[in-house]
C-alpha cells in the first residue's frame, strides 16, 4: 500500500522474528475497506475477521507437529502430520477481544485469557489493571491479540505479564493486523524470540502515536461506530 | 389463441401455474402425469429422467435442440397435438413447450383500453412480437438458457418478470402464427399445421368459452366475426403452405404414430452421430485420464501451500477414526482457506481512500461485476460454508449430477442457478465459483463447466474450487478441454481406483459419483488414499 505520507518504513529493516501475509492485491483490498473511514460497522467486521482468519492460520503454522500415520476410509494408510502441544488466546482489551471470534472460527473451543492495560496518567507507562489467564497457561502455547502495535509498550506488558505467569517468549506469537516499524523495532528488541504475525506494516506514527495511514481507532469502529 | 380470455384461463400465462418445476428427486414411484393436464403444457418444462451429455470429448455441444413448430386456427387442436406428440415420444430427456401467448408485444395504454373494451385485435399478426419470439427460441435451440416474457391477460399487457427456461433437447412452440414468421421457420426441425374444418373450430371455441371463460354467444360471435376469421383467412390460413406435414384436428392418431416415429428417427440419428463423435463416450476416457501422472505445474492446478498447518488438518480429515463433529469443522475451515485462494484469483483495481486519520492511501477494490457460487450437490455443500465466511451474502446456485447406474454417464437432474447466471448479459459480467468436494473422473466438473459456458459465463471467470483432485483422473482432460477455468485444490492425490460400493447410503457421495436408484450397490471411482465420501462424512 502506497501512501501520500513519506514512508518511514524503507528506513527502518523488518526483524527476523517478524512475519507478513504474503502482499496479494486481494489483502490489500481486504485493507482498503477497513482502512477506509466510510466503510460501514457490518463491512468492518466482516472484512476484519477474513484478516484476522489470515492471521491467525499463518500463526498456527509456527506450532510444533509431528508425523502421524492414519488410515483413510478408502482404506489406504497416509502419512500425516499431528498437531502437538497445547494452546490459548490471550486478547488484551479491549480491542484484542475483537479478534476472538476469529480465533475460535480456526481454533475451535480454545481457552482465552484477558489483560486489560491502560496508560497511568501520572507516569504516562503502561500499567495493568487486570488480568485473567487459563491456570495452566506455563504449559500452553500463546496467541498473543492485539490488532494494533504502535508503539508496542501495551504489547510489551502484556508479553512481561504472561511470561511472569510461567510461559517461556518463544512458546508466545503475537497477532496483529497493521505495526508500525518502530513499534516493531522496539518490540523485537526486547524480546527478540517472540514471533509477530502482522498483517500490514504501515508508513509510521503521527505525533499523536496514530498509525498511519492505519485505520484508526480499531475497537471503537469494531464496537461502537 | 384469442387474447380474450376469462380468469381460469388467464391464470395459465401467470408465472405461478406455469411454472412446472422440474422434480429433482429421481424416483420411480408413479408420478401424476403432467400431459393429463393442459395447463402444464403453456411454456412447461417437461422431464422424465435426468440430461444426459449433449457435448463432446473437446467440450462443446454435439448438435442443436430439435425444435417442433405447430400452428393452426383457434380451438383447431394444436395443444392436443403437442401433448399427443409428447406421449408417443415416452422416455426422453427434456421437452420445452413455447406458446406463441408469451409473446404478445407490450402495449401502449391507448391499446391497453381497447384490448379491456374487446376491440383490439389479438389474432393480427403485428400483435406478436416476431423478433423477441425467434431469438428466445434460437437461444434454446443453441442450448443457451432464456427468459421468456410473462404476458398477463387480466391486465392486457408484457409483465415485468420473465420466465427463464434451458436445458432442453427438445421444443415445441405453439400458437396460430407459429409458422408465420420467416425468421422463426427457419428454427424448425419440423413444421406441423392442425387442420380442422371452420365449423368445427368455431363450434369448439364456442362450447370452450361458454364453459370454461363464461362468455356470452353473441360476445363469442361478435369477436370470431371481426377478428378470428378474417385472421385465419389471411394469415393463419395460408401459412399452412410452409408445413411439412398437415394433421387433422381430431382422429389423428395416424398422423402422431407418423411424427412421433420421424422425431424419434431424427433424435436416434443425431444420438449415433453423437457417440461416434464421442470415440468411446467421454466418461471412460475421462477416468482413464493421461498415460503418466502430471506434475501440480503440468496440470495448471493453484494448490494451497502445503503448510504444516494444512497437512495437519488434512491428516485429520483423512482418517477414517476422526469424529463428525470434527470433521464438519475442519472442513469449514479448510474450505474457507480454499475459498480466500481462490479470491486472490480474481482481478482487482486501484481504489483512494481517507482512512479515519485523515491520511489518504492508495489501496486496492475488488473489480468484479459480480461475483457468486454455485455448488454441484451433494457434496459441493461443505464447501459453500467456507465461500460464505469470505464472500457476504454471496448467490450459491446449485446443480445436481448423478451418475447413471447403468452406463456410468452423469446426469443432469436439477439446475437451479443465480440471478446473475440466469440472464446472459449479466452471465458474461459474472465470476463464479464453482463447488465440488473432490475431482475423480471429472465427469460431472465437465458437466457443470458446460452448463455454466451454456449460459454465457466465460471460462476465464469460473474458478472450481476443490479439496481433492485425483492426478491420474479426469483432471487432465477437464484442464486441456477447458484450460481457462482456474481450478483451486488442498491438495492432489495420485490415485483414482474403482471400486464396489455396498448398500445404499454409501453410494450417494461425491456429485460424479452419486447413483441413481443406490440399490444393493455399484461400481464407483474413489480417490485415494483420499477422504472417503466426503458428503457422507458431511452430512450422515
Amino acid at each position: 500500500m502506497s501512501s501520500s505520507t513519506p514512508a518511514a518504513s524503507q528506513d527502518i529493516s523488518i526483524p527476523p522474528s517478524v512475519i507478513t501475509l504474503r502482499r496479494t492485491a486481494q489483502l490489500e483490498a481486504l485493507y482498503t475497506i477497513i482502512r477506509d473511514k466510510t466503510t460501514s460497522r457490518g463491512d468492518f467486521l466482516f472484512y476484519s475477521d477474513r484478516i484476522i482468519r489470515l492471521l491467525v492460520e499463518e500463526g498456527l503454522n509456527h506450532l510444533p507437529v509431528v508425523k502421524k500415520t492414519i488410515q483413510t476410509p478408502t482404506g489406504a494408510t497416509y502419512e500425516g502430520l499431528g498437531f502437538e502441544g497445547k494452546i490459548c488466546g490471550v486478547s488484551i482489551l479491549r480491542a484484542g477481544e475483537a479478534m476472538e471470534a476469529g480465533l475460535r472460527e480456526v481454533c475451535r473451543s480454545v481457552r482465552i485469557g484477558k489483560i486489560l492495560i491502560q496508560r497511568d496518567e501520572e507516569t504516562t507507562q503502561p500499567k495493568l489493571f487486570y488480568s485473567k489467564l487459563p491456570p495452566d497457561i506455563s504449559k500452553r502455547y500463546v496467541l498473543l491479540l492485539d490488532p494494533m502495535l504502535a508503539t508496542g509498550g501495551s504489547a510489551m506488558k502484556a508479553v512481561e505479564v504472561i511470561m511472569e505467569h510461567g510461559v517461556p517468549e518463544e512458546r508466545i506469537i503475537f497477532i496483529n493486523l497493521i505495526s508500525s516499524p518502530e513499534g516493531l523495532q522496539t518490540f523485537c528488541k526486547k524480546y527478540p524470540a517472540l514471533r509477530v504475525i502482522t498483517g500490514w506494516i504501515d508508513d509510521g506514527l503521527n505525533e499523536k502515536a496514530y498509525i498511519i495511514p492505519g485505520l484508526g481507532d480499531f475497537g471503537e469502529r469494531r464496537y461502537c461506530s | 389463441m384469442s387474447g380474450l380470455l376469462t380468469p381460469a384461463v388467464l391464470l395459465q400465462s401467470t408465472p405461478s401455474s406455469t411454472n412446472v418445476s422440474p422434480d429433482p428427486t429421481p424416483s420411480s414411484s408413479p408420478r401424476p402425469d403432467p400431459l393429463l393436464n393442459t395447463k402444464t403444457l403453456k411454456n412447461a418444462v417437461l422431464k422424465s429422467h435426468g440430461r444426459p451429455p449433449w457435448y463432446g470429448e473437446d467440450g462443446q455441444p454435439c448438435f442443436p435442440a430439435f425444435v417442433i413448430g405447430i400452428a393452426g386456427g383457434s380451438a383447431s387442436g394444436k395443444t392436443h397435438v403437442a401433448r399427443q406428440i409428447v406421449r408417443s415420444l415416452g422416455s426422453i430427456p427434456t421437452v420445452i413447450i413455447l406458446s406463441q401467448d408469451s409473446f404478445y408485444k407490450k402495449h401502449s395504454p391507448e391499446e391497453i383500453a381497447l384490448a379491456f373494451a374487446s376491440r383490439f385485435d389479438f389474432d393480427h399478426p403485428d400483435a406478436i412480437d416476431m423478433q423477441l419470439f425467434a431469438s428466445c427460441l434460437s437461444d434454446l435451440k443453441a442450448l443457451r438458457q432464456t427468459n421468456i416474457p410473462v404476458y398477463s391477460f387480466e391486465q392486457h399487457q408484457r409483465l415485468d418478470e420473465t420466465k427463464y427456461l434451458y436445458g432442453a433437447t427438445i421444443i415445441i412452440t405453439e400458437g396460430i402464427m407459429a409458422l408465420q414468421d420467416p425468421a422463426l421457420r427457419e428454427l424448425y426441425d419440423l413444421k406441423i399445421f392442425v387442420q380442422a374444418d371452420s365449423d368445427v373450430m368455431l363450434a369448439r371455441r364456442i362450447l370452450r368459452d361458454v364453459k370454461e371463460r363464461g362468455r356470452s354467444v353473441e360476445g363469442i360471435l361478435e369477436q370470431y366475426l371481426r377478428y378470428v376469421k378474417p385472421a385465419f383467412d389471411n394469415f393463419v390460413g395460408p401459412s399452412s403452405r410452409y408445413a411439412d406435414i398437415i394433421v387433422p384436428g381430431k382422429d389423428n392418431s395416424v398422423a402422431i404414430e407418423l411424427i412421433s416415429t420421424h422425431i424419434r428417427r431424427q433424435l436416434e440419428k443425431r444420438a449415433r452421430q453423437f457417440r461416434r463423435k464421442m470415440a468411446g463416450t467421454l466418461s471412460r476416457s475421462l477416468s482413464r485420464g493421461p498415460a503418466r501422472h502430471l506434475t501440480n505445474e503440468e496440470l495448471g492446478l493453484v494448490v494451497l501451500d502445503q503448510t504444516p498447518q494444512l497437512k495437519g488438518m488434512f491428516t485429520i480429515l483423512r482418517d477414517e477414526t476422526t469424529p463428525r463433529q470434527d470433521f464438519i469443522f475442519f472442513i469449514d475451515r479448510l474450505a474457507t482457506m480454499l475459498a480466500e485462494k481462490g479470491m486472490e484469483m480474481l482481478p482487482y483495481r486501484d481504489k483512494t481512500i481517507e482512512t479515519p486519520v485523515g491520511c489518504r492511501t492508495v489501496g486496492k477494490v475488488l473489480d468484479v461485476e459480480s461475483l457468486c457460487g454455485v455448488s454441484i450437490l451433494r457434496s459441493g455443500g461443505p464447501l459453500e460454508q467456507g465461500l460464505r465466511r469470505v464472500v457476504n451474502d454471496v448467490a450459491i446456485g446449485s446443480l445436481l449430477v448423478q451418475s447413471d447406474s447403468k452406463t456410468g454417464e452423469p446426469l443432469l437432474l436439477h439446475v437451479m442457478l443465480p440471478a446473475c447466471i440466469r440472464e446472459r448479459a449479466r452471465a458474461a459480467k459474472t465470476w463464479v465459483f464453482l463447488l465440488d468436494a473432490q475431482i475423480g473422473t471429472g465427469a460431472s466438473a465437465f458437466m457443470a463447466i458446460r452448463v455454466l459456458l451454456d449460459h454465457g459465463v466465460p471460462p476465464a471467470q469460473i474458478i472450481f474450487v476443490t479439496f481433492l483432485v485425483a492426478r491420474c483422473g479426469g483432471i487432465a482432460m477437464v484442464r486441456r478441454t477447458f484450460p481457462e477455468v482456474t481450478v483451486v485444490v488442498g491438495a492432489v492425490d495420485d490415485g483414482l481406483h474403482e471400486t464396489w460400493l455396498e448398500g445404499v447410503g454409501a453410494s450417494m457421495d461425491v456429485g460424479e459419483d452419486d447413483d441413481l436408484d443406490g440399490a444393493a450397490g455399484r461400481k464407483a471411482w474413489v480417490v485415494q488414499p483420499g477422504m472417503g465420501q466426503i458428503g457422507d462424512r458431511y452430512y450422515l
